[in-house]
């Protein structure tokens, strides 16, 4: 980055430089990017390529049910993946199962994103009392392990709500529910870096010429954060949805007329020893497949931004 | 020493009671205590009736005192689906689940740590490189999944292993049931408790491995070098001893998550545990059950925590300098 | 005449980069006599600290010896197997790394690092090897040195922290000790102090030591001879008074300029122009020769190489000898 274009702009940007090089050159990221990309688009255009659409109820053939992957229904269509008990394809039921998935946990990773922002943002740049208290509440919360804190906000709300207006809310609590377990991280990872810009002389001689804390902090502290967060967001990502299986495997996440990967698993629990392995697997093959992408990203991403961060 | 004790046990108070309200406000505001105590058909005078004997008529801060008064001698209510104490029906279940985490994070942890120190060691390889690719599917793979691919693997195919309960269980005084001394017991724990600790030893193997590599790269192991000391006394004696240390540390806050996730586990094998009373608690909205469980877990992870700090600063020579100057500044 | 302790011949050690590969040391030679003190000085980057790990034999990749031999009372140390070399280490060659903090286990108490030491390499019960460890303790300079065996480093200041170092260095009787900037990372006021033990310690046991550094206070305090070090290559050598006081190279002219003295005024405090080069970009022929204030015009084409100037050896086209050495050099073929 020349010195020139450095002045010029008030802080580097990010993205450029070197990080696209480095995507190019490494075989193992560009074969997860690959593979994240194909799975949302896949999952994302369920709508489009599944084979029969999940959510209508005319399109399980009970007849059909439990049949194994690759094989032609009474009804003449071709299961490539297998049948649920309900007769319904495996394949189809994935893809939308998959999009579920996606959403919850992307969506969950946003808000803690944007809940965990604001907060660092807050308390790095205003401290005092405020500071103290969410600090605090923040270090008792990491004691907890998420899964506990997603559980039990989820069943608290269950416990507080009738069932129908449950069902109604299941998704929204579920999002807020993984959320609240997430944020912590952002937070602490942007008051630390607020901290550290806000000690910077360009910041203080902005404070003192008396320019508002919002143009501060949205000009001159946010881009330095955005790195930092963005790393932290995709390794969040793919534990966002494995909690999110989790809870649905459980029983306390997505409401079973809208199955996500952990719901389906649960689903072909019940079926392991009759033999129907593929309810179960076929969903968990691509729920691990989906992780392992994007952790494996996730980590070629912290490693080619992190020399980046400690000289930005 | 003594102030950093107090210290870390008024911050255990402090989550205690915060837990401690968290469930009162549950019990006292979430439906109606007194319909789930006499029903629907009751009429007005035995709902006060009912309302007085709850104590629901006395002023707030009263009942509170009252709620922590009952925790510390042990009445947690009565659940509102099995109408037994909780009391009872949480020391039921407790063994259980304490024997589950405990051989499953003795799986992780005797496991973990040698295989993290040998990929340290000998990082350049094929073996290393194999196992590291494998901890990485290991962290990607949900603990429910690896418990179903075990149960395929190990009932449905093999049918070496139960797949759900204890198995038979011995009675061990007035509240212990141990499933470690028969026969059955011990093959039941099997598939469970490595469902458990497989996520663990891959979480710990890494982290040993990083913590190793960086200890090998600090000034006083090239100094040891620069002092000709053997390689093995070099790997085992100091760099072991400084991974190990915030190692140790790590490994009993993990403690928590395995309970954590014992719960997922106990869903999978329909382990007669603390978890899978609390999932039914969930789905059947009782809330005294779910109430006390909050505030169980939140002693047993500010009781893990302290232990934690305990245990570091006996054996970190600096921590312990540190409080000990602490002390004598205040 | 008995064999230097120390003998480094044409020493050449490349660094592996992505950009290719770069000399870090180029073609270095000088000796070390029982019971002398050659202090190496020059610039951060100059390949002090590389020729004096390669002394020791922990050249980790990307450095690589690739030429030239190091030998160690005669016997050659250069192509020694690891074991051999471990052994050593510590035993014939002691170290003295810069950072007291860091150099020393925090988790391990003083005397177990000592006595460790000492196991390694003598013949000791631990009850011996406990007395001694005492007894270098209090050699050093460490009060209580019984109880100092029990402590830990962190409870322990940084020049005494230093002295374990040294008595690590010193404790299995080594010919010959490679010092690291040894008090660069210590304060003013301890440095002497520290300085002052690693001589009389040199002095009782007859110990040659090369004393790696860039300040020129500590070595104008201990020096019996004195390398000047540029751009991986020795550009001067010779007795300290006469490097001192009578330098012939310009580049050690320049630093011995730029060390301000009490008893003149300044207008201006003396600089050298411009910075050394880096590894990538070391000038053709002289590789002082942009710098130098006194430049030839074959400066920038044939690079010079060590003659007798004066008082001292020096590398550079101003000596008149330097010309009659580089036909010696060149007829001997790459000695």
């Amino acid at each position: 980055m020349s010195l020139q274009a450095t002045t010029q702009r008030g802080a580097p940007r990010w993205w450029e430089g070197d990080l696209v090089h480095d995507f190019i050159r490494s075989p193992l990221a560009l074969v997860a990017a690959a593979s994240t990309l194909l799975i949302v688009a896949a999952a994302m255009g369920a709508g489009l390529i599944a084979p029969y659409d999940s959510n209508d109820p005319a399109s399980a053939n009970v007849i059909d049910a439990r049949l194994p992957p690759g094989s032609s229904g009474m009804t003449g269509n071709y299961y490539l993946l297998g049948t649920d008990p309900q007769g319904r394809d495996m394949l189809s039921a994935i893809l939308f199962g998959t999009r579920m998935s996606l959403m919850v946990g992307a969506s969950s990773v946003l808000l803690a994103a944007l809940i965990g922002i604001v907060l660092g943002l807050v308390c790095g740049y205003f401290r005092g009392l405020l500071d103290a208290v969410i600090m605090r509440i923040a270090d008792v919360q990491l004691s907890f392990p998420a899964i506990l804190i997603a559980l039990l906000i989820d069943g608290i709300t269950r416990t507080v709500v009738d069932r129908a207006t449950h069902d109604r809310l299941a998704i929204p609590v579920l999002v807020v529910a993984i959320a609240a377990s997430f944020w912590v991280q952002y937070a602490r990872t942007v008051r630390g870096l607020v901290l550290v810009e806000r000690g910077k002389e360009y910041v203080l001689a902005a404070m003192v010429t008396g320019v508002s804390p919002l143009r501060i902090i949205a000009s001159h502290i946010r881009p330095n954060v955005m790195g930092s967060v963005l790393v932290i967001a995709t390794i969040n990502l793919a534990l966002a949805i494995l909690t999110e299986a989790t809870l649905s495997f459980v029983g306390v996440g997505v409401p079973p007329t809208q199955p996500s990967l952990g719901s389906l698993v649960r689903i072909g629990n019940e079926f392991l020893f009759s033999g129907d392995w593929w309810i179960s697997i076929g969903p968990g093959a691509m729920l691990v497949a989906l992780c392992l992408s994007v952790n494996l990203l996730a980590d070629w991403l912290r490693d080619a931004l992190n020399p980046r961060l400690s000289n930005g | 020493m003594a102030t950093f004790v107090l210290q870390r046990l008024s911050q255990a108070l402090f989550v205690l009671l915060a837990a401690a309200l968290a469930s009162f406000v549950l019990l006292r505001y979430v439906g109606d205590p007194v319909n789930n105590m006499v029903g629907q058909a009751a009429s007005l005078a035995d709902r006060e009736a009912m309302r007085h004997a709850l104590g629901l008529d006395q002023p707030v801060i009263l009942q509170f005192a009252q709620l922590l008064r009952d925790v510390a001698t042990g009445d947690l209510g009565v659940s509102y689906r099995f109408g037994i104490p909780v009391s009872k029906l949480l020391m039921e279940r407790l063994p259980a689940t304490l024997e589950l985490s405990v051989c499953a994070m003795l799986i992780a942890t005797l496991l973990g740590v040698p295989l993290g120190v040998w990929t340290a060691l000998h990082r350049h390889s094929v073996v290393s490189h194999i196992v590291l690719a494998a901890s990485l599917i290991g962290v990607a793979l949900p603990t429910f999944l690896i418990g179903i691919i075990l149960i395929l693997v190990f009932s449905v195919w093999l049918g070496w292993l139960p797949s759900f309960g204890r198995g038979t269980t011995v009675a061990l005084g007035h509240s212990w049931t141990t499933g470690l001394l028969t026969v059955s017991g011990l093959k039941a724990l099997v598939l469970p408790s490595l469902t458990l600790g497989l996520f663990q030893m891959t979480l710990i193997m890494r982290l040993v491995r990083a913590e190793m590599l960086e200890v090998l790269r600090t000034d006083y192991i090239k100094f040891a070098r620069a002092r000709g000391l053997p390689e093995a006394t070099i790997n085992y004696d100091h760099a072991l001893r400084n991974t190990l240390i915030p190692v140790i540390t790590v490994i009993g806050l993990q403690f928590g998550n395995i309970f954590a996730f014992s719960i997922v586990v106990e869903t999978v094998f329909q382990w007669p545990g603390l978890g899978l009373l609390v999932i039914q608690s969930i789905q059947f909205a009782d809330v005294p059950l779910l109430a006390s469980y909050l505030v169980l877990i939140a002693m047993g992870f500010a009781l893990i925590n302290l232990a934690v700090d305990l245990l570091y600063v006996a054996i970190d020579p600096r921590v312990r300098a540190d409080t000990m100057l602490a002390r004598t500044a205040s | 005449m008995a064999d230097p302790v120390l003998s480094v011949r044409n020493l050449r050690i490349e660094i592996a980069t992505r950009r290719g590969t770069l000399l870090a040391v180029d073609d270095a030679s000088f000796e070390i006599a029982e019971g002398e003190v050659l202090g190496v000085v020059g610039e951060s980057g100059a390949g002090k600290s590389i020729t004096g790990g390669a002394i020791i034999g922990l050249l980790e990749p990307p450095l690589r010896h690739v030429g030239g031999e190091i030998r160690l009372a005669g016997r050659r140390i250069d192509d020694l197997a690891a074991e051999p070399m471990r052994l050593l280490r510590g035993r014939h060659i002691g170290a003295v790394f810069q950072d007291p903090l860091t150099s020393l286990n925090p988790l391990m108490t003083v005397g177990r690092q000592l006595m460790q030491t000492m196991s390694a390499h003598l013949d000791l019960s631990p009850r011996e090897a406990r007395t001694r460890a005492a007894r270098l303790l209090a050699e050093v300079g460490l009060p209580a040195a019984q109880e100092r065996l029990d402590s830990y480093p962190h409870e322990l200041s940084g020049g005494m922290r230093q002295r374990v170092v040294l008595a690590l260095a010193f404790c299995c009787e080594p010919q010959l000790i490679i010092a690291d900037e040894p008090t660069t990372a210590l304060d003013v006021s301890v440095q002497a102090q520290v300085i002052e033990v690693l001589r009389r310690m040199c002095r009782e046991r007859g110990t040659a030591v090369m004393l790696i550094t860039h300040d020129m206070g500590v070595i104008a305090e201990i020096a019996d001879r004195i390398a000047v070090m540029y751009g991986g290559r020795i550009v001067e050598i010779g007795r300290a008074e006469a490097i001192l006081h009578a330098p012939a190279h310009p580049y050690t002219r320049g630093l011995m300029a730029c060390i301000p003295s009490m008893h003149r005024r300044y207008r201006d405090l003396p600089q050298i122009e411009g910075s050394m080069p880096r590894l990538d970009a070391i000038p053709s022929g002289c590789a002082f020769h942009p710098r130098c204030p006194s430049r030839l015009p074959r400066c920038d084409r044939e690079r010079p190489v060590l003659a007798p100037a004066g008082a001292t050896q020096s590398a550079c086209w101003l000596t008149a000898a330097c010309d009659q050495m580089q036909d010696i050099v060149a007829a001997a073929g790459h000695a």
